[in-house]
């Protein structure tokens, strides 16, 4: 006997795939923050080789396919350290490695997005490399990110579809096992595009709103 | 295990039948999200509400909805309302229609950044619609958006190794075949990381060579 019908259990299917993708989506966006901001550290401080090798990694890894930097984690590194990598780990560390080169950028952009006469002013005030960077840079350079971070977020919430051609159970795969069980692949890939649609949606709602409240104390406030 | 290129020396053939694959879907796509994101974009841009609403409703679709997700639902469900298409033609349709929404968006704002004064003499000079659209607007429009147009072929570049899991042996699909026969994932993937990242690198001098041939009359005017 075959089950070519939809049951109830798939909607819970669906939304455990909907967990794994986004556990892995907001796990791998907060090291990848850490990681990019990291970075972008690094380039403001000028360290000499340092910035160079973080340079060249987030090129290498903004203009290569993530499919193939997913591979070379999964099947190559296995292959070439004799390690263990499970899809998840695999997953984590390519989704990582992938946001942070994004996340680079904007936060490059985002601290020369504050004037060079600010961080002056706040140098002949005497306050320390450390505070001008907390205290000065931090807070105007997130109001600045939050837009293009928000873009960036929705785009990597679609990559984490791809950790499914690994075995992740993530929505993707369990929209490729129903579509296997019951031939129907119009209803079920309208479904997991649906629920990818809402929450990216979800995803731009609160980067707005986090935007707005970030840059609340410039707004105009009336007389 | 040593890092051995040399075994790749043999199968280089093969990834290059790969690559040309990879190219030929990248130009057909290319051309086609070109075409498609022209006339959305002019839909975008009309006065009138319904063509602007059906062009803001497909914009928003494909771009919230991960591309491997689109891919399926295409590849799988194509043939159930009977139409049978090969792999190849079913993924340069998908990545057309993907990267549509995003050259749409892109023409856009081309359009919209254009002087209105412009437009308004165009339109008091007694031209025609159509005149107005291919004579002014485009041309200002298009050279205007050459860079941001490169960025978004240049993601459709690294979207096509996605074609790889609908069976299609371009590039990374190949890739994936000598990865299998030679036991040398890493190798194989490391290499193939770099080639990807060689020809964005290669399409992004091209595009900025074209950027500035094609805005050489506003540089010598502007100074």
């Amino acid at each position: 006997m075959r089950y070519g019908d939809f049951t109830p259990f798939d909607i819970i299917l669906l939304l455990q795939g909907l967990g794994v993708s986004l556990a892995l989506f907001v796990s791998t966006t907060l090291i990848g923050l850490v990681i990019g901001t990291a970075w972008a550290v690094v380039r403001f401080y000028r360290v000499p080789v340092l910035m160079q090798l973080v340079t060249f990694v987030a090129e290498l890894l903004k203009n290569s396919p993530v499919l193939v930097q997913l591979f070379l984690v999964f099947f190559g590194l296995p292959a070439f350290l004799k390690i263990n990598v499970t899809p998840t780990e695999a997953a984590v560390i390519t989704l990582s490695g992938n946001s942070a080169a994004f996340i680079y950028v904007i936060a490059v952009s985002a601290i020369e997005s504050v004037g060079r006469d600010q961080i002056e002013a706040a140098r002949v005030f005497g306050l320390t490399r450390w505070q001008i960077l907390r205290r000065v840079i931090a807070p105007q350079a997130t109001a600045f990110a939050i837009g293009p971070l928000t873009g960036l977020l929705v785009n990597q919430l679609q990559v984490t579809s791809l950790i499914s051609v690994i075995g992740v159970m993530d929505l993707t795969k369990v929209g490729n096992i129903l579509n296997l069980r019951t031939l129907k692949p119009f209803i079920v890939w309208t479904a997991v595009g649906l629920v990818y649609y809402l929450t990216a949606k979800l995803v731009t709602y609160a980067g707005a709103r986090f935007e707005k409240r970030l840059r609340a104390h410039t707004a105009w406030k009336g007389l | 295990m040593k890092f051995d290129l040399s075994i790749l020396a043999k199968h280089i053939p093969f990834l290059l039948e790969g690559a040309w694959l990879t190219l030929q879907a990248c130009t057909l796509a290319v051309v086609g999200s070109l075409a498609l994101g022209l006339v959305v974009g002019a839909m975008r841009t009309s006065a009138s509400p319904l063509l602007n609403r059906v062009a803001a409703v497909y914009i928003d679709i494909f771009r919230n909805i991960p591309f491997i997700v689109q891919l399926f639902f295409f590849y799988f469900g194509l043939p159930e309302i009977g139409i049978y298409i090969d792999a190849f033609t079913t993924g340069v349709v998908a990545l057309s229609i993907a990267g549509g929404a995003f050259t749409s968006d892109v023409i856009r704002s081309g359009i919209l950044a254009i002087d209105p004064g412009v437009i308004e003499a165009a339109q008091v000079s007694g031209l025609r619609k159509i005149t107005i659209f291919r004579k002014i607007i485009l041309p200002i429009a298009l050279r205007a958006s050459v860079r941001p147009l490169g960025s978004v072929f240049i993601n459709l570049i690294l979207t096509s190794s996605i074609l790889s899991t609908i069976t299609l042996n371009e590039l990374t699909g190949s890739a994936k075949i000598v990865a299998s026969n030679t036991f040398r994932p890493f190798e194989v993937y490391f290499v193939l990381l770099v080639a990807y990242a060689a020809l964005t690198y290669a399409v992004s001098i091209l595009i900025g060579m074209l950027h500035r041939y094609l805005n050489r009359h506003q540089e010598e005017g502007a100074v």
